[in-house]
This record gives structure tokens, sequence and C-alpha cells, in this order.
């Protein structure tokens, strides 16, 4: 059974790469000028040069031989050249990316923390003053826009109080090694003398992003759990185990929060495109060289093969994450995880 | 004295523009030791009863009462934690939708583990779960369960219905209960099982005196061990008192109807007669009759029965009609 829900995800995947692949190399003819520069990233070509793109890239010959040229480009990890730098699209990507993933996964990590616990104290103090203390403060995330959010943060925090810096992801004193390009760990692996110094800096750096980014997440969740948990709490099985001289936390320790979270988590996975969408307007705020603030520079200085990497890879990355928390989900539920046992 | 003694309780639903009576001033009390059944057609409201009995209805129930005596303590005036503590302490029931009412993401051993009272056990823990294991294995036995680690280790919905029933009755006699009360307890078994778990039922009731409150719909099965009858129909109590009279000799019409359209009744009965029925239907909670509830249907209806007739005692034996049957 399991096996044949994943071969079904599976195929889900494939169909959906293969249409996010489409819908790339449409871009490079959809994009305003040349269709060879879109690719490649090599401008105002020589003669001798254009030729070979159009070698390469098999222009000449009909649009399923290019298609398949530029599926093999990429898969290679040859996504051609920036036009704004001039260096390799794939190398930006390789740096950047991990920096968007740290931020946003801190960010996660933050409102599962948060989240979670809170929704299910408001369920279990539902119609109580905690409950509405949290929907109160939960409102306020809900509805505050990000960028107004991290502007108040930092006029609050760095400019005001100046204890926290305001841009960027570690101080320009520290030099570190760049080996998985996740600051945290490259610093943990390093051999520098001043490794603790560092770490403490870059913690400074991610605490407002990652706070920023986390809020409507945090919200999102505190609710969703909230919301599960009632449900839950109104079962007959919940009623019964009650009845059964249960207390208070037995039942949702043991029975309400196993069964509530399972929502829970396929939600998660919901919220990654939100947490990405969201990532890119508090990398461009706080200067953060991640892969957001990249793709919405390179939209201004019209850097399309730059543009077509950079959507490529954070579609990429929200299929899988969706498609991951969806088979966590399937083998976390036992309900859903053998429906083939034999009947006793 | 009584070990539960309920009078007028009344369960009503509150719909949002108005509020139904789905149970209306049922009294119904039974003494330790004792077997009552409680009878009536199917939407009579007898799971009701026992569930706001249990307290486990949702908000939308608004259940009042004269009194609810526990063993001379008003559950009604108690506060609701400590309420919980004792029901679940004295009494247990097994529920009518047994696989509804199992956890499903729990295994089917931790559910009857927490059944198992502290107290029985002994040593450290990790001896407190070799013996929980035992007493759980046990309990299946009992219930006729024979292949008890497979069971132990699934997961609710990987067993049939009648085998959640099993464990359902396992989980609510592992306390042994004072009261018990068996909402139909073996609707989802075969006849076979079905008798195993009357004899069961019938054994705690004389071994440990523990009381049981029976629900069904079938008088003829529950006639010759039960104590007391109290006859349901839509939400009113119609008739009650102890087995053998209300059994031997109804004096309600619906009791009476009730016990000739049973089949036990009808043995010799030639083939392909009709078996004996009341007219009609019961009516929806939206659409009560008034007066006496069973009015429309009732075979010795008359112009007063326009009013709700009051129930009168006849030595123990409670009639709620204007015109009882008389003894012939
Ligand atoms: N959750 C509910 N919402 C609305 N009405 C309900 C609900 N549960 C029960 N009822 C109504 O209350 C009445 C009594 O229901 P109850 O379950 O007590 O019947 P019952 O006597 O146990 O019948 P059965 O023999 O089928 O179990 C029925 O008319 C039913 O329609
Ligand atoms: S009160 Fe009237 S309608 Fe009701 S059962 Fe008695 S005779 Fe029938
Ligand atoms: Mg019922």
């Amino acid at each position: 059974m399991l096996r044949q829900y994943l071969v079904r995800r599976l195929t889900l995947l494939f169909f959906m790469v293969l249409l996010l692949s489409l819908f790339t190399f449409t871009l490079s003819y959809l994009f305003p000028g040349d269709v060879s520069t879109n690719l490649s990233g090599i401008d105002s070509a020589g003669f001798n040069a254009n030729d070979q793109i159009t070698e390469k890239y098999k222009l000449n010959e009909n649009y399923l031989l290019q298609y398949f040229a530029f599926i093999q480009h990429i898969v290679n990890g040859d996504w051609g050249l920036s036009l704004a730098s001039g260096q390799p699209v794939f190398e930006h990507v390789k740096t950047l990316f991990p920096a968007t993933v740290e931020l946003a996964l801190y960010a996660l990590l933050i409102s599962i923390l948060i989240g979670i616990p809170t929704g299910v104290i408001a369920a279990a103090y539902h119609k109580k003053w905690q409950d509405h203390v949290i929907y109160t403060v939960t409102l306020f995330a809900y509805s505050t826009p990000v960028f107004w959010l991290a502007l108040i943060l930092i006029m609050a925090f760095c400019l005001q109080l100046g204890l926290l810096p305001m841009s960027g992801r570690i101080s320009l004193l520290f030099e570190v090694e760049h080996q998985t390009g996740f600051l945290l760990i490259d610093i943990l692996l390093s051999n520098n003398t001043y490794k603790q110094a560092a770490l403490i800096d870059a913690f400074h750096h991610l605490l407002l992003p990652s706070i920023v980014l986390a809020t409507y997440p945090t919200a999102v969740l505190v609710r969703f759990t909230k919301d599960a948990m009632l449900d839950v709490l109104d079962k007959s099985y919940i009623k019964s185990a009650r009845a059964k001289g249960l207390n208070h936390s037995q039942i949702i320790f043991h029975h309400a929060l196993r069964n509530a979270l399972l929502p829970v988590i396929s939600q998660i996975g919901l919220q990654f495109s939100t947490l990405i969408t969201l990532a890119m307007i508090t990398e461009v705020i706080f200067s953060w060289p991640g892969i957001g603030a990249w793709l919405i520079n390179s939209i201004y200085q019209r850097d399309f093969p730059a543009i077509m990497g950079g959507l490529l890879t954070v579609s990429l990355f929200v299929i899988i994450a969706t498609m991951i928390a969806d088979i966590l989900n399937t083998i976390l539920d036992p309900v859903s995880r053998n429906r083939s046992h034999g009947q006793v | 004295m009584h070990l539960l003694d309920i009078r007028n309780l009344t369960i009503e639903l509150n719909t949002g523009d108005h509020v139904i009576r789905a149970v209306d001033k049922v009294n119904l009390s039974l003494k330790e030791g004792e077997v009552h059944a409680l009878v009536g057609e199917s939407g009579s409201g007898k799971s009701l009863i026992a569930k706001a009995l249990m307290g486990v209805l949702n908000e939308r129930w608004q259940v009042t009462a004269d009194r609810i005596h526990w063993q001379g303590v008003d559950l009604m005036r108690l506060p609701p934690e400590k309420r919980r503590k004792l029901i679940g302490k004295e009494i247990a029931m097994i529920y009518q939708e047994p696989s509804s009412c199992l956890d499903p993401t729990a295994k089917i051993f931790e559910q009857i583990a927490e059944s198992i009272p502290e107290q029985g056990l002994s040593g450290y823990f990790w001896q407190r779960k070799k013996q929980r294991k035992q007493r759980a294995t046990a309990l299946l036995h009992k219930v006729g369960i024979k292949r008890h680690t497979k069971v132990l280790d699934s997961y609710p919905h990987e067993l049939s219905e009648g085998v959640c029933q099993k464990v359902m009755i396992a989980m609510a006699i592992a306390r042994s209960p004072k009261l018990l009360i068996a909402d139909e307890p073996t609707t989802a078994l075969e006849s076979t099982t079905r008798a195993q778990i009357f004899r069961l039922l019938k054994s705690l009731n004389q071994l440990k005196s523990m009381s049981i409150l029976m629900i069904s719909h079938e008088l003829a099965e529950l006639n010759d061990w039960t104590h007391g009858l109290h006859v349901l129909y839509c939400g009113q109590m119609v008739e009650a008192g102890p087995s053998k009279k209300v059994f031997g000799s109804p004096k309600h019409p619906y009791t009476q109807a009730l016990i000739k359209s049973s089949p036990e009744h009808n043995v010799a009965l030639e083939h392909k007669s009709e078996l004996y029925a009341l007219k009609g239907t019961i009516p929806t909670l939206q659409h009560l009759p008034i007066g006496c509830r069973l009015g429309p249907r009732c075979p010795q209806a008359q112009k007063d029965c326009v009013a709700t007739p009051q129930a009168n005692d006849f030595h123990g034996h409670t009639v709620a009609c204007h015109f009882p049957l008389s003894q012939k």
C-alpha cells in the first residue's frame, strides 16, 4: 500500500517537474530579446560565438529537440551565465540558495516550536482568558505586513537600541569558508580561532530576519493547531476516554495531540510556498544574501537567465518540500499507512 | 438505598432557533446488584440517557434533572472534575459505536492498559507494564478474543466491528465498575459470541454483584435475567417496573405491542401470516404529537389522550397512560 502510494506521489512529482521545466523553457521565448541570449546569458555575441550557442541549444532544430537540449544542460549544471554579473547562474544559485533555505528553516523551526504548543494551549483553555489573549496576538500577527514589521523591528532594535545588526548574514570581520552553504554549519566546521565569536555574530544577524519571517507562519500554525485540537477533542473517542477517568493532560497528550498533529504536519508542508514568498521580502529588507533578494534584483535588471534559474530553483524546492510533508504525514498516520492489513 | 436514582431527566438539543426535547422527564432507579433493561424503538433516546449519565454529550445538548443520585451523592451538584472522577471509577459504559469510540492512532493495548486501574498493580513501572499486558490478555480472553497478541498490537481500523465491540467490553469491565451500562453490546456480534457475552455479563452480575443497565430493543432476550424493565417511547418512559410484571402483564398499549410483535411471541403463528405491528412509525423529534406521544399510533387512543398522561404507580409498576390495560 505504502509503495503504491509512493509510486503515485513520485509520478505526480515527475509531471509537476515536467510542467515546471516546460514552463521555464517557454520563458526563454516569452521574455523579450533574443532566445539565444536568454538561454545562454551571452549578450551581443560575435558571429562565431552565436553559431556555437545555436549549435549548443539546437536552436535550428524543432522545439522538442531544443527542449531536450535545454533539459540536458540544466541537469548537467550548465544554467547559462548571468547577464548582470557574467558569472554562471548555477554558481550563484549554489551560494545563494542555502542562505535562503537556512533562513526559512530557522523561521519554520521557530514557528513550529512556538505555534504548535501555543495552539494546544489555546485549545486546552478554549474560551478562557488564555485563549482570548492568544487569539488577539495571532490576529495581529496575521494582519501585520512583513515589511512593516521588519522596519519597525529594525527601528527599535537596530537604530534605537543598537542591539542587533541591521543587514547581512555575518559581520565582514569574520571570514568563513564556504562548505555547505549553511552558515552556522560552516562556522562549526571551520577551524578558526574566532569560531565562537563568529557563531554569536551569525546568531545576531539571524535573529531579526527569522523572527520577522516566522511571524505569519506561527500565526497560521497556532490557528490551525487549535482548530485541529478542538475538532479532535469533540470526537467520541476523546469523550469516552474522559469517561474512563483519564485526566485532562492524559487526554491531551495520549489521545488528542497525536490525532490533531496529523493534519498540522500537512499544513506545515503547505506553508512552504508562503514562507518562500515572505522570505524574498525579508531578504530584500535585511540585505540577506539569499536567492529571493537576488531573484528580485534580477527581475529589476532584466537578467533573464538568472530569473529562469531562480524560478526553477525556488519552485522545485517548494514542490519537493510539499511532497515530503505529504509523504511524512502518510507514514505517520496509522489509518492511511496500512489499509492492507487483514481483519481479525 | 438505590445505587442510581434519576428523577425527571430531561435532555434537550439546542438547534439555534428552537429547542428540541429528545428525552422528557424520565425516571429511572436501580439497586445494587440488579440488572435493568432499557428498551425502546430506534431513536427513542436510549443512548442519550446513557450518555447524559456518563457525561459524554457535547455542549449542544442540555441536560437537566431534579436529581441524579449515585449512592446518595447528587451528580448534578458535583463539580465537573469530581463528577468525572467518580464516574470514571464506578461506572463504565459499552458504547454503541465501538470503532468511533476507540482512538484511531493508539494501539489496542495502550487503550486497554489505560482502563486497568493503577491500584491493582504492584512493583516498579517496568514490572507494571508486564502486569498490564497480562491483565489485558486475560480481559481479551474473557470477552472471547483468542488471538490476543495480534489484537493487542493492532490499531482499531485494522479490526472488524465485532472485535472492536469486544475490546470495548473488555475495557469496560477492566475497572470492575459498580454499574455497567451496556448500550446494545452485542449488535455487531455473531450469535455464539453473543451468548458468550451474555454469560459473561450474567456471571459478573452474580459473582461480583455488578449492576447492569442493558440497553436493547429486544425484549425477549432480556426478560429472564433482568430485575427491572423500562420501556421508552419517543423520549418518554411509558412503562417501568419489575420485569416479570411488565413482561407478564403489560399495562401500556405500547409495551403490549412491543411484546406482541416480538418473534418469540409469535412462534405459534401460521406460516406467512402477518406479524403484529403498530401502524405508522416513530415520529421525528421535530414533529412530536402533543399529549401522549403514542397517540396517533395507539389502538386505545381516546379524546383524553391529547393531554400528557401522568405516570401512575401500581405497586412499583408505573404506567404513563390514561387508559391502562386491565389484567385479563
Ligand atoms: N448528534 C445528534 N444530533 C441530532 N440528533 C441526534 C443526535 N444524536 C441523537 N439524536 C437524536 O436523538 C434521538 C435519540 O437518539 P438515541 O441515539 O438516543 O436513540 P437510541 O434509542 O439509542 O436508538 P438506537 O436504538 O438506534 O441506538 C434520535 O431521534 C436521534 O435522531
Ligand atoms: S394515553 Fe392514550 S394514546 Fe397514550 S398510550 Fe394511553 S391510551 Fe394510548
Ligand atoms: Mg442507541
